[in-house]
């Protein structure tokens, strides 16, 4: 039985102010004015509203600021503790991402033309079938940590700032006509596991058909342990944060993906990055963002650990960007996880060198200021273990 | 005729068995004034002498070529008088087709009730519809339509409300208009989850007081009608019947709440829109059907027995079943001015 029904935006801010409202009249008079007004938005969750549209203006603005603090700020050496990172040098923390050409650069905008029960199709031509699509944990405020120093969320979001990027590792079959009948039993197969796992958002299949899985406004259990940055702030565990697309792919499989594929995976980012006003910069791989906190290394999932086709998605190679989970926590990575890459990232060099720039900085070994580091990525990985269990159990 | 009394906006609940109009009375918006009619009718041969005593004691009806109607309340006692059934202009919460005289009938009832927007009076009017039955094409528009044009002639700017809805809103202002508000009415059961006033289930079952009325006439012999008033009168659930009849209703009213309740959890069960609850939330039930002593304690218990997938916090009654859904409209109505 399908049953008739639509689904609000979860506004739970609402609720604590209309409680604020004695008048039962003006009580609802206000509930359906501001609930009328999300809707009206279509996908952007509420706090978007006050989003300013070109966020590498956004981006631009704290750079310059946190450079003028740090120029201003008083040259002394701070006296670094366990516990309480060091906070002088605000600057070199920010993410050298809009050194790098394009990510600064708005999505271009992508709008709905159609929808059906079961199709949306869009302006740049993507279509996304619906029939698998599923409900899940709806996506809550998640925290928002500071560059620097504090284990305390500087702010909240509530829309998804970014995209990881997966493949599926599942079972594929050679992309031949004569195994067609195979590549759609592996596809619809896979759908329905994923499906019922809420593993990803999206998943663009062989034939490069793109289905809604998970819904936008639901978490999806794409990426447990991880960790990213932009210059807003530093995400931790990004189920809450991130939207997940995934390929239908086995890495190191002969046609690794398609080039339908490729193809739909660029209509649906600029989608995605329309709807939601995404920086090419947080457009990433799981590989990435991917963490152990058992051993602090990174790289605990390493699907599209490279040749990530960035260039065909349009956006500019952020394998060159140094992980936060390097530079802002002191996570580390071995010679396994060097050979498993083959062509070492950019990034890893970037963040070395800024690892060992901000410990010569603060006067300390880079080990003392690994383990400063370290221990403030487990104060907020305390901190959203929490969180989680509080989501998850709709508190 | 009433006239509306500078009412700034009016609430009308269009029920199968019964309309009711809810005024705000002066600055307590929370008391409004109700005004109840039988939604019902019955015709009675035409003489010239029984025209006068229907002047003379102001019972409402209508002169035909070779009857008289009386329509509303009174239409009950002299359906017992004459030992007939009464005629309704609806059926299963929506103008019966079956009936030649629906639209004229309910258009007597509303003139009487609200009579023509004037002026200085109020002209909004939000007026209650129900859902589209579960698994059934909706089926509405012309009820809705057919009552929007009578209001506008009347000189009114209709809105229609949907019946769970304007439950939610008359009773669930404690919980931000959050919740399940069913209606248990004549010819249907109305049911609407919403959150924070927004409507994100909403439907209908065709089990509701006139299938146990029916029911219960059909096993026992009597009329409708007089099951309906045993039904309304003293029946209550404790286990214990004084006499078949009531016996009998208990049956249905049984069959009716475990149909509801049944369609409660699949229809829940089944939508994948569901919002995430901070909390678990109310159900409010009201309408005629729900008055009986006992019936709430008795849908809660079966609601218990099933695996309900949404957590619930309390289910009570409302406050005043009988006018609920019209205070809901009202309320809905000023919150639009």
């Amino acid at each position: 039985m399908e049953v008739p029904s639509r689904k609000p935006t979860h506004a739970p801010w609402l609720d604590l102010r209309a409680h604020k409202i004695i008048d039962p009249v003006e009580r609802l008079r206000f509930l359906r004015q501001e609930m009328q007004g999300l809707e009206a938005e279509e996908g952007p969750r509420p706090r978007e509203r006050f989003r300013l549209p070109e966020r590498g203006l956004l981006y631009a603005g704290v750079v310059c600021v946190m450079g003028v603090l740090a120029a201003l700020w008083p040259s002394g050496t701070t006296q670094a503790s366990v516990g309480n990172p060091p906070t002088r040098k605000a600057a070199p923390k920010t993410p050298p991402d809009l050194d790098r050409a394009g990510l600064a650069k708005p999505a271009a905008k992508v709008w709905q033309v159609d929808r059906s029960e079961s199709l949306e199709t869009y302006s740049n031509g993507l279509r996304i079938d619906l029939t698998f699509r599923v409900s899940h944990h709806a996506r809550d405020r998640y925290p928002v940590f500071p560059l620097n120093g504090s284990s305390t969320a500087v702010r909240y979001g509530t829309a998804p700032v970014g995209i990881v990027f997966h493949t599926t590792e599942s079972q594929v079959a050679p992309f031949d006509e004569d195994q067609n009948q195979r590549l759609k039993r592996l596809g619809r197969n896979l759908l329905e596991v994923i499906r019922q796992n809420r593993s990803y958002h999206y998943i663009i299949d062989r034939f490069g058909r793109v289905y809604r899985v998970v819904e936008e406004s639901d978490i999806a259990n794409h990426s447990g342990n991880s960790v990213w940055a932009d210059a807003s702030g530093i995400y931790v565990n990004l189920n809450s944060s991130f939207l997940a697309v995934a390929f239908e792919a086995q890495t190191g499989a002969t046609e690794e993906v398609t080039a339908a594929q490729v193809a739909a995976a660029r209509m649906l980012t600029e989608m995605l990055r329309s709807r939601y006003s995404i920086s090419a910069a947080d457009c990433v791989t799981h590989a990435q963002v991917s963490v152990n906190p058992d051993n602090m290394h990174i790289g605990a999932h390493t699907d599209w650990a490279s040749a990530f086709p960035f260039a065909a998605l349009g956006l500019p190679d952020n394998y060159s960007a140094p992980p936060a989970s390097l530079y802002a926590f002191g996570f580390e990575y071995d010679s396994a996880f060097l050979n498993r890459i083959g062509e070492r990232w950019k990034g890893l060099n970037a963040a070395d060198s800024q690892m060992a720039a901000e410990a010569g900085s603060e006067g300390l070994p880079v080990a003392r200021y690994r383990g400063i580091l370290q221990h403030r990525y487990k104060d907020i990985l305390g901190t959203m273990k929490i969180w989680e269990q509080q989501a998850e159990g709709g508190g | 005729m009433k006239s509306s009394h500078a009412s700034p906006a009016l609430g009308l609940d269009v029920g199968t068995s019964r309309i009711v109009v809810a005024r705000p009375q002066g600055a307590n918006q929370d008391a409004p004034a109700y005004e109840s009619q039988l939604n019902a009718f019955v015709s009675i041969p035409y003489s010239k002498i029984t025209a006068a005593a229907l002047d003379r004691e102001k019972v409402p009806h209508t002169l035909g070529a070779q009857e008289i109607i009386v329509h509303g309340n009174e239409s009950e006692k002299f359906a017992g008088l004459l030992n007939a059934e009464i005629r309704r202009p609806m059926n299963r919460g929506v103008l019966d087709p079956k009936e030649p005289d629906s639209l004229k009938m309910i258009r007597e009832i509303l003139v009487r009730m609200l009579g023509a927007s004037t002026p200085e009076s109020g002209k909004k009017v939000c007026f209650t519809v129900p859902a589209a039955p579960l698994g059934a094409e909706d089926s509405l528009t012309y009820h809705e339509a057919t009552l929007k044009q009578m209001l506008t002639e009347l000189g009114y700017e209709p809105a229609s409300i949907n019946e769970g809805l304007a439950v939610v809103y008359g009773e669930l202002e404690s919980s931000n208009y959050t919740g399940i508000g069913i209606s248990c009415g004549g010819g249907l059961c109305n049911v609407c989850l919403a959150y924070l006033s927004v409507p994100v289930i909403s439907f209908s079952i065709p089990k509701a007081g006139d299938y146990i009325d029916l029911s219960a006439a059909q096993v026992t012999g009597e009329r409708a009608n007089r099951i309906r008033l045993a039904k309304e009168d003293s029946f209550h659930f404790n286990g214990f019947f004084a006499d078949k009849v009531q016996q009998v209703i208990s049956v249905y009213y049984d069959d009716m709440i475990l149909t509801l309740v049944s369609a409660l959890k699949n229809a829940f069960a089944a939508t994948s829109n569901l919002p995430k609850f901070n909390r678990p939330i109310p159900i409010v039930l009201s309408g005629g059907t729900a008055l009986p002593a006992g019936f709430r304690e008795r849908f809660e218990k079966l609601l218990w027995e099933q695996d309900f997938p949404i957590k619930v916090s309390e289910i009570r009654l409302a406050e005043n079943p009988l006018y609920s859904t019209a205070k809901g409209a009202l309320t809905c109505a000023l919150s639009d001015l």
